[in-house]
């Protein structure tokens, strides 16, 4: 059943986002005929809409993970989701996982599109930019950053921590709409949602933020490269040690809340 | 007759309200009851607790034998009071929907009534008729083999004319072994079609009888109803 509940959440959340998707593969395909055609204003026009597109596509998939949880489970849509013949744990890891992969696409896309315009901008600049990059390596700043294994390590990191914070981001969101749908807070479920979502956010943020500083545990850059180590930020004695205890604590709240909101879906969750 | 359900000393509160006040009844499998009472006397809260869309109440409740869960939802075939389908939705995408999710569903009976009606498949929700949207959503709960039926306010929002045709469609598209639980407050409408009335007031059952031994009496059931609820005419 979890890949028809898969199928169906991949249709009905492609809705809000297919739109401002197909939009930014417009504008990107203006520009890259701009840049061949060689008129200079329409594609650095295009590379400006693109510049915010991007940034659109993130925004609008942050919004369409919201309101397709909240449509489909707590308006009158829940009649039909609550009523198939799935346990509420399976609607609720469907809706996680499909959540996921658009936030992540979004991302990828957010990605590409400045990928492109840097493309672009280094085509208009005929090659300039190379000489730039020239310089900085004549003057030696170049020499100064991490060999290429130790940047492809950073970056892996950088792509477990967004994964995490992404999860964060869904554990919290997921908890508060459904938290806000209970009876007591139902009467105003918006105004609930964001307050739970805020204040919980705040809470676990500041705790998370001391965490980040004092666990121990971080990843420090070293000579040998670049490694976990059991000690805290404040007393790893590196400049480049990143304190992971944050993400790491705010996921575990995260996942601690979506065990939450499935308890909730089950046993009290009150469809108006 | 097997009982479809079963429910015993069945109470729900809304914090201090109390909605249903131990309820007690059975139904046997083949029947078409009537689930009658006036407005906020608990009928969509105990519709509610069947189809198991609310779980926090305390007494026993058995839809063949089974607490209401995944395999009950998989054999009731449940017509909300309200739209529960997304305006986006085309007959064709609430038609995959439920032969994707209910291995009941005779799909192409389905197709056969959205064209019976005159439907157009590929048009979407939100620009059909309420009428249009109601027959659909009917079409997809009698498409079904189900075992129990619950059918909330059918005939709401619907003209006089169109009811005795939409009673005909339950009559003549219902499983034969299967239960119909109706909720309607439209009693002269609908009354003929019933073998058994439930009437419910304050949350407790207070008339549980064969349209039969109604008959027998020489009354209606909706003198009976307004017997039972004078004080609301």
């Amino acid at each position: 059943m979890l890949g028809k509940l898969l199928k169906h959440e991949f249709k009905h959340s492609a809705r809000y986002v297919t739109a401002i998707y197909a939009c930014t593969a417009a504008v990107l395909l203006v520009m890259l005929f701009a840049l061949l055609v060689k008129i200079t204003w329409l594609s650095v026009a295009a590379s400006m809409i693109l510049y915010f597109a991007g940034i659109l596509v993130v925004v609008m998939t942050l919004v369409s993970v919201i309101k397709n949880f909240y449509d489909t489970l707590y308006t009158n849509q829940g009649y039909l989701s609550f009523t198939l013949p799935v346990k509420c744990s399976s609607l609720l890891v469907s809706k996680v996982i499909v959540s996921f992969i658009w936030i992540i696409l979004s991302f990828a896309a957010l990605a590409l599109i400045y990928f492109v315009i840097f493309l672009n901008a280094r085509a208009q600049t005929d090659g300039k930019m190379g000489d730039i990059v020239e310089m900085l390596r004549e003057s030696g700043i170049l020499d100064m950053l991490p060999s290429g294994a130790m940047i492809a390590k950073f970056i892996v990191l950088v792509v477990v921590l967004a994964l995490l914070t992404i999860l964060t981001f869904v554990g919290f969101v997921y908890f508060s709409v459904t938290l806000a749908n209970t009876r007591p807070l139902q009467k105003h479920p918006k105004i609930f949602g964001f307050l739970i979502f805020f204040g919980s956010y705040a809470v676990s943020n500041s705790i998370g933020a001391k965490l980040t500083y004092s666990l121990p545990l971080s990843f420090s850059v070293t000579n040998e490269g670049l490694k976990l180590a059991f000690s805290s930020m404040e007393n790893s004695g590196s400049v480049f040690s990143f304190g992971i205890g944050g993400t790491v604590f705010m996921a575990l709240v995260a996942l601690a809340m979506l065990f939450a909101t499935g308890w909730i879906m089950e046993h009290k969750v009150n469809i108006k | 007759m097997s009982k479809i359900i079963n429910i015993s000393d069945l109470k729900k509160s809304y914090g201090s309200k109390e909605v249903l006040r131990g309820v007690n009844f059975s139904c046997e499998s083949g029947q078409i009851v009537g689930l009658l009472g006036p407005n906020g006397c608990g009928k969509t809260t105990l519709i509610k607790i069947l189809t198991g869309l609310i779980k926090d109440h305390s007494g026993m409740v058995r839809i063949d034998n089974e607490e209401p869960g995944v395999y009950t939802k998989s054999i009731i075939a449940y017509l909300p009071e309200k739209s529960y389908l997304p305006d986006w939705m085309r007959p064709c995408d609430a038609l995959e929907y439920f032969s994707d999710f209910y291995k009941d569903f005779d799909r192409n009976k389905a197709e056969k009534m959205v064209d019976k009606f005159g439907l157009d498949m590929k048009q979407r929700l939100k620009t059909m008729s309420k009428g249009q949207q109601e027959k659909l959503r009917l079409a997809l709960v009698l498409c079904r083999r189900a075992k129990l039926y619950i059918l909330d306010e059918p005939l709401g929002g619907v003209d006089p004319a169109a009811r005795s045709h939409i009673l005909e469609l339950i009559m003549e598209n219902h499983e034969e072994d299967s239960t119909v639980l109706i909720s309607t407050h439209l009693i002269s409408d609908v009354e003929y079609i019933f073998d058994r009335v439930l009437m419910i007031n304050n949350g407790q059952v207070v008339i549980d009888a064969h349209v039969d031994e109604i008959k027998d009496k020489g009354k209606t059931v909706e003198e009976v109803f307004k017997e039972v609820f004078s004080y609301a005419w």
